[in-house]
């Protein structure tokens, strides 16, 4: 019984895993397509992939909107999860369905309905536009994770600190957002992550900037190329920094 | 810094109930105070009230002799000690103790010296750096007692402050609490339903049922001489006494009662001969269950050594009777 449950456990990890794995180890390929038989290994194509400026360039672009989009939505999805765990508002019910619904709604759909009012106001694709697109998406997420996390015990830390003579600002500023920094801090980096993960809402409200998951797309266009393999793994690389920072910052923290 | 208490005709409503029901009281200045009663009588609503937290539907809560009705709880001389502590996780004890002081705009070196004075009051100094997940709940009531006392508040509220502890740990800080409200000489209110509490540290009792104050006055003065049966029963346990027995009627809507340690073999009312059914022994004395001839059982308190035999029939006495209101 035991075993089969650490063969079941290794199969798992192997079908997650083995197209990260595969991915990798073919950025290493010596030859012209990433398919079997490895013959390898070399960098060749890492060099080629850093040296590639529209590369790069997509690269910034998407580190760019990713800390700034998620840093926005952190701030307006923390003043809406404030607001509405203090305030008996009517129809608060209603504003926070409202509020999390986008989360429903595929990316696609999103991006389509923003496209359109964009064209309307006039406004041209760009990063901006990518930008807005993403805190559409990432706004809900961060609000329902900071909604969660203020429980009765904040609630009471608060009344206690106005008691102290805390104006409304200094309550926020000095006990409401240091008490939540381990929530604050995982809706920040699940935003940045989501972000430079997104392609369907970047493909569509981008033109000439581009951020990275387009740019590796216009790449496949041409054909599979062990190049298309080293950035995507250096793209995985990232993500799982982001991953590390979060276990280290957050997780290791609310653990005391 | 301490100041006197007083609430005029206050009354509040949540919806369509009724918390709080024309309450009038006055409390001297340096006085610490208890307000008691059962669960949802109203007394932690009269204690938010005091705060700030809640605004009256009607009536005035004057502290200093200044009208407090519209006053937000920042800017009122009380603080309160909440139930739960709600100290702040993410600071050490000493910026916990210090933070009235920071919110009242004092430099960070004077306002740590006080805060290590306050922290030295409760016997905590040596755990100034430590945060509060670090500590006993005992503990981390005395950061929260220090924490509100900080700012020198003219009245301190405590809501249910000992709730949380177990038994010897509360009867331990009663004492302490006792003993810090005499040195700071802030007038203190003090909430609970814990009448070994309340008569342990209280000036001044206030008994509360259903929204209105049923009797308040000394510890003595409500324990031995209540006015109503609801506050004699609180207070402590209760012999119903018959009218015939007593020889006359209490009068309309009243009744007649003593406190079992008033009954026994001796005493100027005789409730006729009655017989032990039940002993059980509390150290101090023995708590004895009596069946008269009447049906009417009597709970007594005697003596260590003064234990009839199970069974036996004596003649019962009460001294000390007490006419009380029986409730509205």
């Amino acid at each position: 019984m035991r075993t089969l449950g650490w063969l079941y456990m290794a199969a798992i990890f192997i079908f997650i895993f083995l197209p990260v794995i595969v991915l990798v180890l073919f950025s290493f390929q010596d030859s012209r397509l990433p398919v079997p038989p490895f013959d390898g290994p070399t960098l060749k194509w890492y060099v080629q992939v850093l040296s590639d400026r529209g590369m790069m360039a997509a690269l910034r672009n998407s580190l760019a909107v990713a800390t700034i989009s998620a840093a926005i939505a952190l701030l307006l999805g923390f003043f809406a999860a404030q607001g509405l765990a203090r305030v008996r508002l009517p129809g608060s019910v209603l504003m926070r369905g409202l509020l999390i619904a986008p989360m429903t709604v595929s990316y696609l759909i999103i991006a389509l309905g923003l496209l359109t009012v964009f064209n309307t106001l006039g406004f041209r694709p760009s990063l901006w536009t990518t930008g807005i697109g993403h805190v559409v998406i990432n706004l809900p997420l961060c609000f329902a994770i900071l909604f969660a996390a203020m429980g009765d015990h904040q609630k009471n830390a608060e009344r206690a600190a106005r008691d102290l003579g805390a104006s409304d600002m200094q309550v926020l500023f000095l006990v409401t957002a240091p008490m939540l920094k381990p929530a604050l801090l995982a809706a920040f980096f699940l935003s940045v992550t989501f972000s430079w993960d997104e392609f369907i809402i970047a493909f569509l409200l981008t033109r000439f900037d581009v951020t990275l998951p387009v740019e590796i797309w216009s790449m496949l266009r041409s054909g599979l190329s062990p190049a298309t393999n080293a950035i995507g793994s250096l793209v995985f690389l990232v993500s799982i920094a982001i991953l590390i920072l979060l276990e280290l910052t957050v997780f290791r923290k609310s653990k005391t | 810094m301490t100041a006197n208490v007083s609430l005029h005709a206050v009354s509040h409503h949540f919806g369509a109930f009724q918390a709080l029901d024309d309450i009038n009281l006055e409390f001297a200045a340096g006085e610490f105070v208890v307000l008691l009663g059962p669960s949802g009588c109203g007394k932690s609503t009269l204690l938010f009230i005091l705060g700030g937290f809640l605004t009256p539907t009607r009536g005035e809560v004057l502290i200093g002799g200044k009208d407090m009705s519209r006053v937000a709880a920042k800017d009122r001389p009380t603080t309160t000690m909440f139930q739960d502590y709600a100290l702040f996780p993410h600071m050490t004890l000493r910026d916990n103790v210090a933070f009235g002081l920071r919110m009242r705009g004092q430099g960070k070196a004077l306002r740590n010296t006080k805060a290590d004075e306050m922290l030295d009051l409760v016997g905590l100094v040596d755990k100034a750096g430590r945060k509060p997940h670090e500590l006993s709940g005992g503990q981390r009531q005395r950061v929260a007692l220090a924490r509100a006392l900080a700012v020198e508040p003219e009245v301190l509220l405590l809501d249910e402050p000992l709730g949380a502890l177990d038994l010897k740990l509360r009867r331990q800080m009663q004492e302490e609490l006792k003993a810090i409200q005499r040195k700071v000489g802030t007038t203190f209110v003090h909430v609970t339903h814990d009448q070994e509490e309340a008569m342990a540290i209280a000036d001044r009792i206030a008994v509360m049922n259903h929204g209105k104050v049923e009797h308040a006055g000394s510890p003595e003065e409500v324990y031995l001489r209540p006015k109503t049966l609801f506050s004699a029963n609180f207070m402590g346990d209760l012999n119903m006494i018959p009218d015939n027995v007593m020889g006359r009627a209490a009068g309309a809507n009243m009744v007649y009662a003593a406190r079992p340690e008033n009954v026994g073999p001796s005493g100027e009312i005789s409730l006729g001969d009655a017989t032990l059914e039940e002993a059980s022994f509390f150290g101090t004395y023995h708590r004895c269950h009596f069946r008269a001839g009447d049906g009417t059982v009597y709970v007594a308190h005697l003596p260590v050594g003064e234990l009839p035999e199970k069974g036996q029939m004596v003649p019962l006495f009460a001294a000390h009777p007490m006419t009380l209101r029986a409730g509205a």
